[in-house]
C-alpha cells in the first residue's frame, strides 16, 4: 500500500508524462502535498487544457484518469493483479473463507466455489490467454474432480477465447446467470466479508465482479444446508420438499452440480395409476377366465382366475389413471384376449416376492445367457417378453435373433429353417433393439388360438434411422426417419403400438407403428439423450441425458410436456427403468450408483451403491416392485431391496424419504457417495483414494451374483419373477 | 503470453502449412493453431466417448472416432478401421527430422498363396446356465468360484448391513461373522489345544517337561500358524489376568509370548498392542505368586524375562508402530518414579527402561533423578536393612542400567589415581548410595559419560 502512494506522484497519474508543459501543471499540486485531491487536480488540469485548446490531450487525460481510484493510485498496477495471480488470489480468498467458516455453514459456502472456479477460468482464458488459464486450472481443479469430472474434462479442452464462445458448455455458463441460493446468515457473512476485502489487493473485488456479472445470489430464509441440519432432519421425517428456491441452484437447464429444475412446478399432479382395461376386452377376458376355471379348477389354496382378475385388474376409469381416450389404442383382437388371460394366469402362478419379513430377503433365481466369440462387437442384448427369443444388435450394423432355448426359427417366407436369423438393413452400428409385447402361449394351446409370440422388433442405429422388423418373415417392414443424428435407444410402449426413441440430437420422440412420422417431439435436454423408459400405464416417458446434463426427465405422452426433472447423478446415466407399480423410477449411472426416485413427490428415495466402475447396463423390477435387479459391466448381477432405506437407522417408520437438500448437501462433500450413509461414506472417501476398486455396498443390497468376467448387458424379470440375464464373455 | 504447454506438436502445424503453400507462419499463429487443433481433437474424443458408451464398451476404438467425426460433420479418416492396435514406425528424413508412419506388414506373395487358409473365426453363440437359484449361486463350472469372485467383497458391510441378507446370498460364514473372521482348520484347532494343554501342565515329570519345551519350540519355529496368532494372544492375556498368583503359569505365558514373537513366519505387528499389556503386567506387577521368600527368585526371573521380552518387542516393532517405544518407556518411568510402589516394581521398571531405551534412556531419564531417588533407597535401607534382597536387586538393576552407558565396562581405566574430583562429582550427582558404587567401579569412561550428561 505504502509504496503505491510513494509511487503515485512519480509515475502514477497519467498526466505526468505527457509533455513538458503539462508536467509542470501536473507536478505543481502534487508537490503541494495531499491537500488537493486527485479529482481536483484532474479538474484543474482539464480546465487548463480546455483553455489552451489541447483537445486531444484533454480526452486522453479523461480516458486515462478513469483508471485511477479516488486516492490517485492507478488501478491494476502490480503483476499479481493481472491474470492468474488475480484470480488465484481471489479464489484462494473465497476458498479460505468457505473453509474457515463455521462447520454448520461450510456446505453452503462450498457451493460458491464451483461457479467461482468456472468463471475465473473462463475469464482468464478470454482475457489473459491459455497459459494463465491452464495454471489456474491445474492449481484448483482437483477438488471438483469427483462431482464435476465431466465438466472438467470439457473445460480442460478450452484453450482459446474462440473456444469459450464456441463450446456449448461454456456458452451455457456465460450466457446464463448461475443461481446460488444462500441461507440468510451465509449471505450476510459473504457480503460483509467481501465489503471488507473490497480492494484489488485482497482479491475481494474480483469475487464481487464475478458474482455480479455471472451469478445471481439469492437470500433464502431456511436454515443452513447440511446433511444433518435441523431442516434436513425435520424435512426427512415429514417427507417434505425443501424450499423451492433451493431447487433452483445453477443454470437453467444445465446440470451444474447441485440441483436444478427448470420447470417451475416439479409437483404437477401425475396420473400414475394403471390404465383401465377396455370394457369389451375386460368382459371377453372374464368370460375366457370363467371357462378356464371350469376346465382347470385351481389347486387347493389358490384363488380362481376370475378372483385374481377381479382383484388385480381395474375396469373403471379412476382419477389417478389416464383415460383410454387420451391414448388411443387399436381395438383389441383375439390375440389381446389371449394375452390378458395368460397374464392373469402367470400372475396367479408366479413366484411371489412379497415384502421382506423378519429380515429375510427373497431368493431370486437368475438364468444367465452368455454370448461367446462376440469380439466385443455386440452392443445390446434383448429378451422377448415370452422368454423365447433373444436378439443382439452389433457394431457391424446387423441384428441377430436366436431362439433362447435353441429351437428352430421358422419363416413365413420360403427358406431354410434356422436356429438364428440375421436382420440386415442398417448402415451403422445398431445400439438398441426392442421386442413388441408378447407372452408365453398357454401350454394347452389349440391350433385355432392366435399366437402370442412377439411379431415385431424395433432397432435403433447410428445411421439416424429406426427400423421395424417382422419376426415372422424376418424382413424389414418400415424405416422411421426423423432423428438428426445417431439414435441411441428405442423402446416399445407397455401396450405396444407406440414406441419411443432418443438420440444424439438431444430429442426424445414418440412414434406410432402406423405413422411414418413421429407423434411427439420432446425437447429440453442439453446434451444427447441416451436412455428411455416407459411408465407402465403408457402415459409417460422418461429420458436421461449424458455429459453436461445428467438429468432424468419425465414427459407426459398426452401433452408432450416435461412434468418432472430429476437430478442427482454425477456421471452419465446408463440405465433407466420404471417400476410396474408406476410409483418408482430407477436410474443408474456409469459410476455404478443406482438412484430410486419417487415419481409423485419428485424426490430421490435413496441411492443404492455396490456396482463397480463401468456402469450399470440394465435394471429391472420384480412384478411386485419390491425388488430391483441390476446388471453391470463389473460382471455382476445384483439384487436390491426397494423398500429398505439405505439409512441403517431410519428416523421414522421406514417410509421416510430423505429430501433433496439432504442428499445434495451430502453430494457436495462426498461426491458420488450415498447421502444417507455417513459411516460408509467416510469409508468410501478414504478408500477410493487408495484403491479405485473399493466401492461401498449399501446394506439394501440383498445379494450379488458374479459371473465369470462377463459384463452383464441385460437383466429382465419375467412375469413369473424369474430373472433372465444376458452377458458377453470377453475372456 | 508465456508458452502454453501444448501436447500437439507445433512442427506439425508448420508442415501442414507448408504442404498447402504457406511457407512462413509466425510463431504466434502456429501456437494459436496448435491450441485450436487440440481443442478440436478434444471435441472429437468427447463425442467418440458417447459412441463407446452406446456400444457398452470400455475401450475407445477407431470406429468410435470415425462415428464422432461423422456427427461433427468432418470427413472421417479412412483406412484406420482396424481390430488390431496400430503400430507406428519411425524413419529419419535427416538429422532431427523423424517421420512417423503406420507400419504396413510386408507379405510374401508366394508364402501367402501357399499358406493354409486361416481358421474361420467361430460364430457367435450363447450358452445358458443358472447364475442363481432361489438366491443362492450354485457352484457349477459356469459360475466363478468363491475365491475368484472374492465373495466377501460383494456383500454390504458396515453398521447397517444385515447379516441375514449375506447368509441368504449363500455366503454362509458371513451370517454370524465374528469381529475377526477366521476359519480354523481342524488340525489347527487340535494343535492349539495340544499346545495349550502342554504348556499349562505343571508336572515335573521329565516327559512332560520335554513336551512343554518342545511345544514352545514348535510354536517358535512352525510355519502356518498365522491364523492361530490371535488365539495365542488372547490365551496369554487371559491367563495372565487370571493367574496372577501362579508364577508357573505366568512364566509359561511369557515363554509362549517369546516363542510367538520369535517365529519368523508369523506376522504379529497387528497384535503388538494386545501382546504388550500381559508382559507389562509380568514386569511391573506388585507381587506374583504366593508370598514368601521361596519364590522371590522366580519372581525376579519372571521380571527379567518380561523385561527382556519388552525390550525385544520395543526394538523390533518400534518401526512399525511409531510411538511404541516412547509409550513403554514412559509407563516404566512412571512406575519407577512413584515412591509408593514396591521395590520389586521399581526393579521391574528400571530393568524395563534399560532394555527399552538403552543407555540414552538411562542418561536422560534416570540419572537426573538419581539424587532424589536416593530418598527411596535410604528409606528402604532404614526399613529393611542393607541386606534386604529386594533392595539389593534394585540397586543391582540400577547399576546394571548405569553400566550400559559405557559400552565396555570391563575396560578399566587407571582407577586408582583417577581423579578423585571426578568421583566426587559423580557421587554428588547420583547421590551417595548409587554414586559411591559407580565410583567404586573406577570406570573412567563411565564417569566421564555420566558427567558429560550433566552438562547437557
Amino acid at each position: 500500500m505504502s509504496n503505491h502512494q510513494s509511487q503515485g506522484p512519480g509515475n502514477g497519474p497519467p498526466s505526468a508524462g505527457m509533455s513538458m508543459q503539462h508536467q509542470s501543471g501536473g507536478q505543481a499540486p502534487s508537490s503541494q502535498g495531499q491537500n488537493l485531491s486527485q479529482q481536483n487536480l484532474n479538474q484543474i488540469v482539464i480546465e487548463y487544457l480546455v483553455k489552451k485548446g489541447y483537445n486531444r490531450t484533454e480526452q486522453t487525460l479523461r480516458a486515462e484518469s478513469a483508471h485511477v481510484d479516488k486516492d490517485g493510485r492507478p488501478l491494476q498496477d502490480r503483476p499479481d493483479e493481472h491474470g492468474y495471480g488475480k484470480y488465484a488470489k481471489a479464489y484462494t480468498l473465497i476458498r479460505d473463507w468457505a473453509e474457515g467458516n463455521l462447520d454448520v455453514y461450510k456446505f453452503e459456502c462450498r457451493r460458491l466455489l464451483w461457479p467461482m472456479f468456472v468463471y475465473s477460468y473462463l475469464e482468464l482464458i478470454i482475457h489473459d490467454g491459455s497459459s494463465e488459464g491452464e495454471k489456474f486450472f491445474t492449481a484448483f481443479s482437483s477438488s471438483f474432480e469427483k462431482v464435476h469430472g465431466d465438466e472438467l474434462r470439457t473445460l480442460e479442452t478450452i484453450k482459446l477465447q474462440q473456444h469459450v464462445f464456441d463450446n456449448s458448455l461454456t456458452k451455457l455458463y456465460r450466457n446464463n446467470k448461475y443461481r446460488i441460493p444462500l441461507n440468510t446468515h451465509v449471505y450476510f457473512g459473504l457480503t460483509t466479508f467481501l465489503e471488507q476485502k473490497d480492494t484489488p489487493v485482497d482479491g475481494g473485488r474480483t469475487i464481487l465482479y464475478l458474482l455480479q456479472s455471472y451469478c445471481e445470489l439469492r437470500e433464502t430464509q431456511r436454515g443452513p444446508l447440511d446433511q444433518f441440519s435441523f431442516d434436513a432432519i425435520v424435512n426427512k421425517t415429514r417427507a417434505q420438499n425443501v424450499d423451492d428456491l433451493d431447487l433452483q441452484e445453477g443454470i437453467e437447464g444445465a446440470f451444474t452440480g447441485v440441483s436444478n429444475k427448470d420447470i417451475m412446478d416439479n409437483t404437477t399432479p401425475l396420473k400414475l395409476g394403471l390404465m383401465a382395461m377396455e370394457h369389451d376386452l375386460a368382459s371377453d377376458v372374464r368370460a375366457e377366465l370363467e371357462d378356464e376355471d371350469i376346465k382347470n379348477p385351481p389347486h387347493s389354496g389358490k384363488s380362481t382366475l376370475v378372483e385374481e382378475f377381479d382383484h388385480t385388474i381395474k375396469r373403471e376409469d379412476s382419477t389417478d389413471a389416464p383415460s383410454r381416450s387420451e391414448i388411443p389404442l387399436p381395438p383389441s383382437r383375439a390375440r389381446d384376449v389371449m394375452m390378458e388371460v395368460q397374464k392373469i394366469k402367470e400372475y396367479r402362478d408366479r413366484f411371489k416376492i412379497e415384502g421382506r419379513t423378519g429380515g429375510v430377503g427373497p431368493g431370486i433365481s437368475v438364468c444367465m445367457w452368455t454370448f461367446h466369440n462376440s469380439m466385443d462387437s455386440i452392443t445390446c442384448i434383448e429378451f422377448s417378453d415370452d422368454t423365447n427369443l433373444v436378439a443382439c444388435g452389433t457394431e457391424e450394423s446387423y441384428i441377430r435373433v436366436w431362439h433362447a432355448h435353441g429351437e428352430v426359427l421358422h419363416s413365413s417366407l420360403a427358406g431354410e429353417p434356422s436356429t438364428s436369423r440375421r436382420l440386415i438393413g442398417h448402415s451403422g452400428p445398431v445400439y438398441n433393439v426392442s421386442f413388441s409385447p408378447s407372452i408365453e402361449s398357454p401350454e394347452d394351446a389349440g391350433s385355432p388360438t392366435p399366437s402370442t409370440a412377439p411379431q415385431l422388433l424395433l432397432s435403433a442405429s447410428a445411421d439416424k434411422t429406426v427400423r421395424l422388423w417382422s419376426l415372422t418373415s424376418w424382413t424389414c417392414l418400415v424405416v422411421f426417419k426423423g432423428h438428426e443424428g445417431p439414435v441411441w435407444n428405442v423402446r416399445w410402449g407397455p401396450h405396444g403400438h407406440y414406441f419411443a426413441t432418443c438420440g444424439w440430437d438431444k430429442t426424445l420422440r414418440v412414434w406410432a407403428q402406423d405413422h411414418i412420422s413421429y407423434l411427439r417431439l420432446m425437447v429440453g435436454h442439453d446434451t444427447s439423450v441416451n436412455q428411455i423408459a416407459w411408465h407402465p400405464n403408457g402415459a409417460y416417458v422418461f429420458s436421461a441425458s449424458d455429459q453436461a446434463d445428467k438429468t432424468v426427465r419425465m414427459w407426459s405422452f398426452v401433452t408432450g410436456d416435461c412434468v418432472r426433472v430429476f437430478s442427482g447423478h454425477t456421471d452419465m446415466i446408463s440405465a433407466l427403468e420404471c417400476s410396474p407399480s408406476g410409483k418408482i423410477l430407477a436410474s443408474a449411472d456409469n459410476t455404478g450408483c443406482i438412484i430410486l426416485w419417487d415419481l409423485a413427490k419428485g424426490t430421490m428415495i435413496k441411492r443404492c451403491r455396490g456396482h463397480g466402475k463401468g456402469g450399470v447396463h440394465s435394471l429391472t423390477f420384480s412384478v411386485e416392485s419390491t425388488v430391483l435387479v441390476s446388471g453391470g459391466s463389473d460382471g455382476t448381477v445384483r439384487v436390491w431391496d426397494v423398500k429398505l432405506p439405505t439409512d441403517p437407522h431410519p428416523t421414522g417408520d421406514g417410509d421416510t424419504l430423505p429430501t433433496n437438500a439432504a442428499n445434495d448437501a451430502a453430494r457436495i462433500t462426498n461426491g458420488t457417495a450415498s447421502g444417507t450413509q455417513p459411516n460408509a461414506n467416510a469409508a468410501t472417501a478414504a478408500g477410493s483414494k487408495k484403491k479405485g476398486k473399493d466401492t461401498t455396498i449399501t446394506p439394501d443390497q440383498i445379494s450379488a451374483f458374479p459371473t465369470k468376467k462377463s459384463p452383464v448387458y441385460k437383466v429382465k424379470f419375467t412375469r413369473m419373477n424369474l430373472v433372465m440375464a444376458g452377458g458377453l464373455n470377453l475372456g | 503470453m508465456a508458452d502454453p504447454k501444448l501436447v500437439w506438436n507445433q512442427e506439425n502445424i508448420r508442415d501442414v502449412a507448408e504442404s498447402v503453400g504457406i511457407p512462413n507462419l509466425s510463431d504466434e499463429t502456429v501456437k494459436v493453431l496448435a491450441q485450436e487443433v487440440e481443442y478440436r481433437v478434444g471435441q472429437v474424443i468427447v463425442e467418440a466417448m458417447r459412441f463407446m458408451h452406446a456400444g457398452k464398451r470400455t475401450i475407445l476404438g477407431t470406429q468410435d472416432i470415425s462415428q464422432a467425426l461423422k456427427v461433427l460433420d468432418v470427413e472421417p479418416l479412412y483406412g484406420y478401421e482396424s481390430t488390431r492396435p496400430l503400430r507406428f514406425g519411425e524413419a529419419s528424413l535427416g538429422p532431427g527430422q523423424p517421420l512417423f508412419y503406420i507400419e504396413d506388414e510386408e507379405v510374401d506373395f508366394e508364402k501367402l498363396i501357399n499358406a493354409p487358409l486361416p481358421k474361420v473365426p467361430r460364430d457367435v453363440s450363447f450358452t445358458a446356465h443358472w447364475l442363481a437359484v432361489e438366491g443362492v449361486q450354485p457352484s457349477i463350472p459356469q459360475n466363478p468360484t468363491t475365491a475368484e469372485a472374492r465373495a466377501n467383497e460383494l456383500v454390504p458391510k458396515g453398521p447397517g448391513a444385515n447379516p441375514t441378507l449375506g447368509a441368504l446370498a449363500g455366503n454362509d460364514n458371513v451370517t454370524f461373522k465374528p469381529l475377526v473372521k477366521h476359519v480354523l482348520s481342524r488340525e489347527l484347532i487340535l494343535y492349539f489345544d495340544k499346545v495349550r494343554a502342554a504348556i499349562l501342565d505343571e508336572s515335573q515329570d521329565p516327559e512332560i517337561v520335554i513336551l512343554r519345551k518342545s511345544s514352545l519350540k514348535s510354536v517358535q519355529s512352525e510355519v502356518g500358524l498365522q491364523q492361530l496368532v490371535p488365539y495365542f494372544v488372547q490365551f496369554v492375556s487371559e491367563k495372565v489376568t487370571h493367574s496372577i498368583n501362579n508364577l508357573f503359569v505366568l512364566r509359561q505365558m511369557m515363554e509362549l509370548t517369546q516363542s510367538v514373537t520369535e517365529n519368523k513366519n508369523l506376522f504379529i505387528e497387528p497384535y503388538i498392542a494386545s501382546l504388550v499389556p500381559p508382559i507389562l503386567t509380568c514386569l511391573l506387577g506388585r507381587t506374583f505368586g504366593a508370598p514368601g521368600l521361596d519364590n522371590l527368585k522366580e519372581q525376579y526371573q519372571l521380571r527379567d524375562l518380561a523385561a527382556s521380552l519388552i525390550g525385544h518387542i520395543s526394538n523390533k516393532y518400534s518401526k512399525s508402530s511409531g510411538d511404541l517405544q516412547s509409550r513403554l518407556a514412559r509407563t516404566c518411568l512412571k512406575y519407577f518414579l512413584d515412591p509408593t510402589r514396591s521395590l520389586a516394581e521399581h526393579y521391574g521398571a528400571i530393568s524395563g527402561i534399560t532394555l527399552i531405551g538403552g543407555p540414552s534412556a538411562i542418561l536422560t531419564l534416570i540419572l537426573p533423578t538419581m539424587k532424589t531417588y536416593e530418598y527411596v533407597l535410604t528409606k528402604a535401607q532404614n526399613e529393611r536393612g542393607a541386606n534386604d534382597e529386594s533392595l539389593r536387586m534394585l540397586i543391582g538393576a540400577i547399576m546394571k542400567g548405569i553400566m550400559t552407558i559405557a559400552e565396555s565396562p570391563t575396560q578399566m581405566m587407571n582407577g586408582l589415581n583417577g581423579n578423585a574430583a571426578e568421583g566426587q562429582l559423580v557421587e554428588e550427582y547420583l547421590g551417595s548410595t548409587i554414586g559411591s558404587r559407580v565410583v567404586a567401579l573406577g570406570n573412567h569412561k563411565l564417569n566421564k559419560a555420566i558427567l558429560d550428561s550433566i552438562d547437557k
